[in-house]
């Protein structure tokens, strides 16, 4: 019987590690592919295609010099870096308090300004009143036009709202019989109890900055304020019209390594933030928060 | 608890600092020229005081969008304001479904800059002004043609062009030439021709043989079992554009039947489409044809034939023969040679090469440029693109990035490289030159597409592909840009593709009932109606007797 147990477990255990090692699999196959198609050259893509593997020697960083080379590169990695520090900055300070506000259960009209906040989660305003919205606020061409309209996410209102509800009623009613009001008790004992929640929400906003797209074309008219997912698109696009191409754009990439390493640049700066915030999703927040 | 509190003040203070850089600057169209005076507004205009300059907004593709829009201190902008006393603001627009939305987020706002190109997702550009129009939004141009002659004369000649953008009498857009006409066409591997003792197909029987000797033989003489006769791939509805020849040598090439042949209508209802298919099935069931194409991207098709993989194909004069095309080509196969060929000739003596829809850039004028008064100030600004700034716009300054050589072509010899126009520093000083500036006269084409040696010395001349493909006998098809589209089109058009697909695939047999249920099918979704609209909008259009 034990023996059977045993058996069994161990049959499982397999079964999971092919399963896990299948979906694995699944995930790691397209992202090598993509890397493969970043770095391979331009005549063995003509000759043959994409391989699944390159020898070490035939390795090119070419598509990437000819992105990260290309002269406007720099202004719109720029213009990308500050629409995200900003837009997560300006998206933060609006989200905490409204969440905090949402967590307090004695708020005065806490259930209409609930019903308020979930009616604009349910229903969306679309795009032409956002539209006259901005140009009535005369903010086109300015980075606010990008970063304010989705400063406040629903969601991620309602998820940090959460949060702070989780946070024992006694700590901040500590604080209020020390005499601190509710900024004081937001400032001193919920923000240094909520770094989880905080750089979970700001990570979300900020990947969602780093890749808008579709704003930055719609309220920009300046190429400098452009930032980088727009400037790759532009790139991909030109490479695409190439029967239109009569200037000297000898590219020594393939449309598809353009693509592949557009995709592993605009990854890149999240890829390497998400390890070092993900050690706060899931660390312990209240360790000796409550003496009995 | 500390650092934590520094870390949140910090970030406060950036985004006061950051919110402050990025306090709202005016609109390049407000803003006034730097050299001048406020205007007094009760100040009447006299003889030696020059009239304030107009503001005017240009809202436009980029002819190579990666490079960018000119910078701001751009001679252009000068010329214009000094010789046209016009403030010119131009803001290069998205292609496709980005640039549409852009222009329809403006018009709702009532906020569409002054002159402006049409948009759209699906290439509909005279169905995107007609809705503009329809909303009021649109100010008749008819009167602005007799203040630019010159742009008239050079820009807006083709009158089937005008009446395209004429409606309810009214001329309300500004058709510019389309890109060069008929530049696609049949193109052959000569020397697979000439390695296997082969000549070059004049009829879909020897069209059938050639390519199945190109994919059984080993033309290429690599020793494998390696390549295609055929490759193509899917564009638009139903087989696409790219195998218009085939389904021309049966009298049906495209959608529609304007041929004139025949009445006018959907092509499926000619008793020769059936047969048209059933050859391209041959090729299909033969496995003479690239297997991918019903599933392959433009990119991924061009990307086969500079590998080697086919020797027959449909392509683009300049996609196949510019010389940043051909390179990579040329370096895999240095001996290798492309020709172009006529259409095949077919049962019953049809032979037609593609249909030519002539679809051009529409650019037009806001209403509420019309009510500033702008008319006047664009037409003029028109005029000069297509006169003095033409150079300026298209090449950029004579002598600097230009030379007109002795034969009166634009070159480059002796000039400095990155100054020169074709440099891709120069890229975003001439952006409007496919927009609103190049009309195809024969020095831009040769300007655009030079003779070139390739590796094994050979004289690789485009605008030889290009005499040929334009010489061949096309289809006049301009009329389909006023068939607007069944309001049921997703359903249509997916009805019509799939089941073309699926017969020339086998998934479903070919044959009178299942044809005769596949016709019964479309007209089931409306078939008869879309056609007779279609019908009437061309008579409606003066394009059908």
């Amino acid at each position: 019987m034990l023996r059977s147990k045993t058996r069994d477990a161990i049959l499982f255990q397999i079964g999971l590690a092919v399963f896990l090692t299948i979906i694995l699999l699944l995930i790691l196959l397209p992202f090598w592919r993509v890397i493969v198609t970043a770095f391979i050259p331009l005549d063995i893509y003509t000759r043959e295609g994409i391989p699944f593997f390159l020898s070490p020697t035939e390795w090119t960083f070419e598509a990437f010099n000819q992105l990260l080379g290309h002269s406007m590169f720099p202004r719109a990695a720029l213009n990308s870096i500050i629409i995200t520090l900003l837009g997560t900055a300006i998206s933060l300070v609006l989200t905490v308090p409204l969440a905090y506000g949402l967590s307090t259960r004695n708020l005065p009209g806490r259930k209409l300004l609930m019903t308020l906040v979930l009616f604009v989660y349910l229903f969306s305003p679309g795009l032409i009143p956002i539209y006259l919205l901005i140009t009535g606020m005369n903010l086109t061409n300015n980075y606010l036009a990008i970063i304010l309209p989705p400063a406040v996410s629903v969601y991620n209102t309602l998820v940090m709202m959460s949060f702070f509800e989780g946070l024992p009623e006694d700590l901040k009613d500590a604080a209020r019989i020390d005499g601190a009001n509710e900024l004081q008790v937001l400032w001193h004992v919920i923000l240094p109890l909520s770094k989880p929640i905080l750089l979970t929400i700001g990570l979300f906003y900020a990947v969602y900055f780093w890749n808008e797209f579709f704003t930055p074309l719609l309220y920009l008219n300046d190429n400098d304020l452009m930032p980088l997912p727009v400037l790759l698109r532009n790139i991909l696009i030109s490479a695409s019209f190439n029967e239109y191409v009569e200037y000297n754009a000898f590219s020594s990439s393939s449309i598809e390594s353009l693509k592949a390493a557009g995709v592993l640049i605009t990854m890149i700066p999240m890829l390497l933030v998400y390890p070092w915030i993900q050690r706060y999703f899931t660390k312990g927040t209240l360790v000796g928060g409550v003496k009995g | 608890m500390k650092s934590w509190k520094m870390i949140f003040i910090v970030c406060l203070l950036v985004v006061s600092q950051v919110l402050a850089s990025c306090a709202p600057a005016a609109t390049p169209t407000e803003e006034p020229a730097a050299t001048e005076a406020p205007a007094e507004p009760t100040v009447e205009p006299s003889p030696t005081t020059p009239p304030e300059p107009v503001d005017i907004v240009l809202w436009a593709q980029a002819t190579v969008t990666e490079a960018g829009a000119p910078p701001d201190d751009w001679v252009a902008y000068d010329i214009i304001r000094e010789e046209l006393n016009i403030n010119l603001t131009y803001v290069i627009v998205p292609t496709g479904a980005d640039g549409e939305a852009k222009i329809n987020a403006a018009a709702a706002a009532n906020d569409l800059p002054d002159l402006f190109q049409m948009v759209s997702a699906n290439n509909d550009n005279r169905g995107a002004l007609l809705r503009l129009v329809d909303l009021g939004l649109m100010a008749p141009v008819g009167d602005m043609m007799p203040l630019m002659p010159e742009r008239v004369k050079l820009h807006y000649n083709d009158q089937l062009a005008l009446d395209l953008v004429t409606f309810y009498g009214e001329q309300y857009g500004l058709p510019e030439p389309p890109p060069i006409p008929k530049r696609e066409g049949l193109v052959i591997r000569k020397d697979w021709l000439d390695k296997l003792g082969l000549d070059v197909p004049t009829t879909p029987e020897e069209l059938f043989a050639v390519a199945e000797a190109f994919t059984t033989q080993d033309p290429d003489g690599n020793g494998k079992n390696d390549t295609y006769g055929f490759g193509g791939f899917l564009n638009g509805e139903g087989l696409g554009t790219r195998f218009d020849f085939i389904m021309g040598a049966y009298g049906v090439p495209g959608v529609w039947n304007f041929t004139g042949n025949g009445d006018f209508g959907l092509n499926v209802r000619s008793e020769n489409y059936p047969e048209a298919l059933a050859y391209f099935k041959s090729l299909v069931d033969a496995k003479v044809i690239d297997p991918d194409w019903p599933t392959l991207t433009r990119d991924d098709f061009r990307a086969r034939w500079k590998q080697g993989s086919f020797g027959i194909m449909w392509e683009d004069f300049a996609a196949l023969t510019n010389k940043s095309n051909y390179e990579p080509f040329d370096t895999n196969f240095p001996d290798a040679e492309w020709i172009p060929v006529a259409a095949p000739t077919g049962p019953d003596g049809d032979t037609y090469y593609g249909v030519y829809t002539g679809r051009g850039q529409i650019f037009g004028v806001s209403q509420k440029a019309a009510d500033d008064g702008k008319k006047e100030a664009i037409a003029r600004l028109l005029e000069w693109m297509a006169t003095d700034g033409y150079y300026l716009l298209g090449f950029g300054e004579e002598g600097v990035n230009f030379i007109i050589d002795d034969n009166g072509n634009i070159s480059t010899e002796g000039l400095d490289p990155v100054q020169a126009y074709t440099a891709p520093e120069r890229q975003p000083y001439t952006q409007m030159r496919n927009q609103l500036i190049f009309y195809n006269s024969e020095q831009e084409i040769v300007a655009r597409y030079p003779t070139y040696e390739t590796i094994a010395g050979r004289l690789m001349d485009p605008m030889a592909f290009l005499g040929f493909f334009q010489n061949e006998p096309w289809v006049d098809g301009r009329g389909i840009q006023v068939i607007l589209p069944p309001a049921n089109a997703a359903d249509f058009n997916r009805y019509y593709t799939e089941g073309l697909i699926q017969f020339v695939l086998g998934q479903k047999e070919l044959n009178d009932e299942t044809w005769a249920e596949y016709l019964a099918g479309l007209d089931s979704l409306g078939a008869a109606d879309y056609e007779a609209a279609a019908q009437q909008s061309l008579i409606d259009a003066g394009l059908l007797k």
